[in-house]
């Protein structure tokens, strides 16, 4: 088995994985929320990024390799992952109070795993859509951080295509696939893969909303660290 | 030197070289004469690449528009003390973070001149140790012509003097 290490540490890996994979397998969390095992990496929120042999590097894309010496948790690293996440909450509209998906979000949990304290970056306050057309899923466009998961989902498990991304730079956004362009002409459904892959509250199940209370939630007891490779490991 | 995303050097650096080792180009220079204000070649390269950024990447997507945002607070006379750090903290996650080529590059108007212009930055700032974002004054003015009042009390300072 050929190896790499991450902070000094050693770890094996097969031929053919990413640093992410490796790392998983290892028990060690790298924080990242457009990355998921089972799915096409994607390599755009840019959390994962580590520095390989001195170069930053998305770990969720980039291949493991012999030899490779990682740096994941490093102060100055630590610190960009948090200003990376700031530029998320910026762009959006993310007011966790009132938000469903509270305690349950990967976005809110890797700013609490993150130490991220204040939005730090001016607000952009976009004018996005809510989607509310459709009798058992929301789709509310201000969470929405373009992780592309939903379209992956839907695409790669569904056999779909409900979901798109469109535009650019600061105006790129997501886009549904149908004449109206709304979620009640597409095809889909509470049971597809695409309705519940969501990391944040930009797609919902409608009244599930208060199921688990506050304070018995996914984040509330456990940081996503470990949620997340227990989750993981699992598949 | 190289457009756009290249380096930007002074008159006294004319004895660089065109060449790999040193200023790298890929055929395209621009010369600007001295009725030419800085700011504005710099604002308007940083314009470009908000508008060019394809949006794929965190950094470069939400970078672009922050480093324009911030450039123009700065630009506009509303910087103060911690805002020429702030314009280098964004430059710097554009720098390392972006995915591709342009957004790795699309703050070197800023940093190249900020390298060799740092008095200028420094004078375009207020001499107080915080700016908000936003004109509070200015935003009270379509208020103010809805009711119709132009008199002192309508007017909100923006800073505690
Ligand atoms: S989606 Fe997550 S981060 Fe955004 S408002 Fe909801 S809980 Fe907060
Ligand atoms: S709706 Fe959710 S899953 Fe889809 S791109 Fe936005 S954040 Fe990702």
């Amino acid at each position: 088995m050929a190896n790499l290490t991450i902070d000094g540490q050693v770890v094996g890996f097969e031929p053919g994985q990413t640093i992410m994979e490796a790392a998983t397998a290892a028990g060690i969390y790298i924080p990242h929320l457009c990355h998921k095992p089972g799915y096409t990496p994607h390599g755009s929120c840019k959390l994962c990024s580590v520095k390989v042999n001195g170069r930053v590097c998305s770990a969720c894309t980039f291949p493991a390799a012999d030899g490779q010496q990682v740096i994941s948790q490093s102060a100055e690293l630590q610190q960009d992952r948090r200003h990376i996440t700031q530029l998320l909450f910026v762009e959006g509209n993310h007011f966790c109070p009132s938000c469903e998906k509270t305690g349950q979000c990967q976005l809110q949990a890797v700013a609490y795993e993150l130490k991220m304290h204040d939005n730090h970056f001016p607000q952009f306050y976009p004018q996005r859509a809510l989607d509310a057309s459709h009798p058992d899923i929301v789709l509310d466009h201000n969470r929405c951080i373009f992780c592309n998961l939903c379209v992956r989902a839907s695409r790669e498990k569904d056999g779909k295509n409900v979901f798109g991304i469109s535009g650019r730079g600061i105006h790129k956004h997501l886009i549904v696939n149908s004449e109206s362009g709304l979620l009640k002409d597409t095809q889909l459904t509470v049971d597809d893969a695409a309705a519940h892959v969501c990391p944040t509250g930009a797609i919902l199940i409608r009244n599930t909303a208060y199921h688990v209370p506050i304070g018995q939630r996914l984040f509330d007891h456990q940081p996503i660290s470990e949620v997340s490779l227990e989750h993981d490991h699992g598949q | 030197m190289g457009g756009p995303s290249g380096t930007f050097i002074t008159v006294e650096e004319s004895h660089r070289l065109l060449a790999y080792e040193d200023l790298a180009t890929g055929g395209s220079f621009i010369v600007f004469n001295n009725s030419r204000s800085i700011f504005q070649i710099v604002k308007n390269f940083t314009d470009f690449f908000a508008h060019e950024s394809c949006g794929f990447c965190t950094p470069c997507r939400v970078g672009t528009s922050l480093l324009q945002k911030q450039l123009d607070k700065i630009v506009l006379g509303h910087g103060s003390a911690g805002d020429v750090v702030e314009l280098e903290r964004i430059a710097g996650l554009l720098r390392q973070y972006s995915h591709c080529g342009l957004g790795q590059t699309a703050a070197n108007p800023v940093l190249t001149t900020l390298e060799r212009y740092p008095e200028l930055y420094q004078q375009q700032l207020k001499k107080i140790s915080y700016e908000p974002g936003f004109d509070l004054d200015a935003a009270l003015q379509v208020a103010r012509q809805m009711a119709g009042r132009n008199d002192a009390a309508a007017h909100l300072q923006q800073v505690e003097e």
